[in-house]
């Protein structure tokens, strides 16, 4: 591959790193006319480029939290601001990969992956490369006109992955992403990630139940509490990426998370 | 010897697969049978109850005369008509009903109560309305396919899993590009069963009409076999209405079949 090429793709599948910042978010929801409390003050503050891994025990709003940044819910009361906008609705500047592909049934792979770019300027070719360079970067070579019903669990959540990239969002939301997954395909999928960040450095929140997870791909592990869900405690990992996934310091940090995760659930 | 015991196998299968596909003949047969024995019997006249080989020399002379392929052409083009206008009727109406809370506020309740009057009630008004010319007939089939159709379609996407719709606000699609890439292929299952109700309804309700009200057309050519008293074309077009509206709706299954390839194959 000549280097006229290299640069291109770089380029294309390059992503310009957001800042998010949230205050005092909350919300609730109506249950038969009572209000319910799912999220209270949160504050979190995400610097560019930085992957946070938000854990916790079901129910404490962590999921909710990525449905408020990707702007799927309105309501809420606070401030959310990715790189000094507001955010109000969903944007091409927010990707959210979900624990359900949530491709189209009756579109192939790469018609599903380039329905992101239906709001872009790009021409058709332009389209297509993009496309073509982003099942590069899921390792789907070959599968660009298979249906999602043909392929694997871990294949379809590649090609979702690769859709939600496509658009150079400022911040990607990952929502249990691989929580459907078995525990082989799980790891691949990490490790895949891993590298995908470590090549972009764009912005990631990803939401997990895997407390090795969170630890392996996450700068910080945030963990959250429920009823009302909100942010309980707070860990820095401080190592290199990419890591080696039985580093010691990782299991040392996993210990002081299943205390403190232990620690919510007594509380019910 | 594995080659001969798997040949014998092979064989076995393939003669087996053959008497499968087959099968289906073994009722229109014993039809056949029995009808052309009753007649043999003597019991009924044989006026009334013509035996089969007589059907098929009539059907004959009706084909090569061209009455037969006359009439269903007229019946045919009436079909068309009413059925293009209704099915795109239909689909919008049903799109509109589904993704606007004002049409559905609006006209929700009159189209539940409309679409349970049979069309064949409607015929008389009809007659009086439009006359018996083409207008009365095309309009009823119309009616006969909009209403499933416009069921279907509206049902089918009220069932699009609120996922889909998400996707498709993430990625800001277009209205046009909502329609088109996510609203018609996630409710086109339903809707291709509404469209081959309503194929199959609006033929009825066709050759109803023309039995009472027109000048041409398989349902006329029935009637004036009627009224002759030549039972044998009354069967003729009996037989000839059944096979159109057979292969109508195999047509239409088959096509199913080609457009939802993506549907996974359940085994």
């Amino acid at each position: 591959m000549n280097a006229s090429l290299d640069q291109r793709w770089l380029a294309s599948t390059s992503h310009s790193p957001g800042a998010l910042q949230i205050r005092e978010l909350s919300k609730h929801y109506l249950l038969d006319g009572q209000p319910m409390e799912v999220l209270k003050g949160i504050d979190l503050r995400v610097k560019p480029g930085e992957f946070v891994s938000i854990v916790g025990a079901s129910g404490c709003g962590k999921s909710s939290l990525l449905r408020l940044i990707a702007g799927l819910e309105s309501d809420y009361s606070g401030d959310m601001q990715l790189d000094g906008k507001a955010i109000t609705t969903t944007s091409l500047e927010r990707g959210i990969v979900f624990q359900d592909h949530r491709l189209f049934p009756w579109k192939t792979v790469a018609q599903n992956i380039a329905i992101a770019l239906k709001r872009s300027p790009l021409t058709r070719q332009e389209k297509a490369l993009r496309v073509a360079e982003h099942i590069r970067l899921v390792n789907l070579q070959g599968f660009e006109n298979a249906y999602p019903h043909q392929l694997s669990g871990g294949m379809a959540q590649r090609a979702a992955i690769a859709r939600a990239l496509i658009t150079q969002p400022k911040l990607l939301l990952l929502d249990e992403p691989f929580g459907a997954l078995d525990a082989l395909t799980r790891i691949s999928m990490q490790r895949e990630l891993q590298r995908i960040w470590v090549q972009h450095r764009s912005t990631m929140i990803m939401v997990t139940h895997d407390v090795e997870e969170a630890l392996y791909l996450g700068d910080r592990v945030i963990v959250m509490d429920a009823r009302p869900g909100r942010i309980k405690y707070e860990i820095d990992v401080d190592l290199p990426h990419p890591r080696e996934r039985h580093a010691p310091r990782l299991q040392e940090l996993k210990e002081i998370l299943l205390t403190e995760l232990a620690g919510s659930d007594a509380d019910k | 010897m594995i080659s001969t015991a798997s040949a014998v196998i092979g064989s076995r299968v393939s003669v087996g697969h053959r008497m499968l596909a087959l099968t289906w003949l073994i009722s229109p047969l014993l039809l056949l049978a029995t009808w052309a024995l009753v007649a043999a019997s003597g019991h009924y006249s044989a006026q009334l109850l013509i035996p089969p080989a007589d059907v098929w020399h009539t059907f004959k002379d009706l084909l090569h005369s061209g009455e037969l392929l006359e009439g269903a052409a007229f019946s045919l083009r009436r079909l068309a008509s009413g059925f293009v206008l209704g099915a795109s009727g239909g689909l919008l109406f049903g799109a509109a009903l589904a993704l606007s809370k004002t049409v559905e506020v609006y006209c929700a309740p009159m189209f539940h109560v409309l679409r349970q009057v049979p069309s064949i009630a409607l015929i008389p008004m009809f007659i009086l309305v439009f006359g018996v010319e083409e207008t009365f007939k095309v309009l009823l089939v119309t009616k006969a396919v909009f209403f499933p159709v416009a069921l279907a379609t509206s049902e089918g996407i009220k069932a699009i899993p609120r996922s889909h719709f998400e996707v498709a606000r993430l990625y800001r699609l277009p209205r046009y590009s909502l329609l088109l890439d996510v609203v018609f292929p996630a409710a086109a299952p339903p809707i291709l069963t509404g469209l081959r109700v309503g194929l199959t309804r609006a033929w009825m309700v066709l050759v109803a009409a023309e039995l009472l009200a027109a000048d041409s057309g398989l349902g006329q050519m029935i009637e004036m076999g009627r009224q002759m008293m030549r039972i044998d074309v009354v069967m003729v077009g009996v037989i000839t209405i059944g096979l159109i509206g057979f292969v109508l709706d195999s047509s239409l299954r088959l096509l199913e079949r080609r457009l939802f390839r993506w549907k996974a194959i359940k085994e």
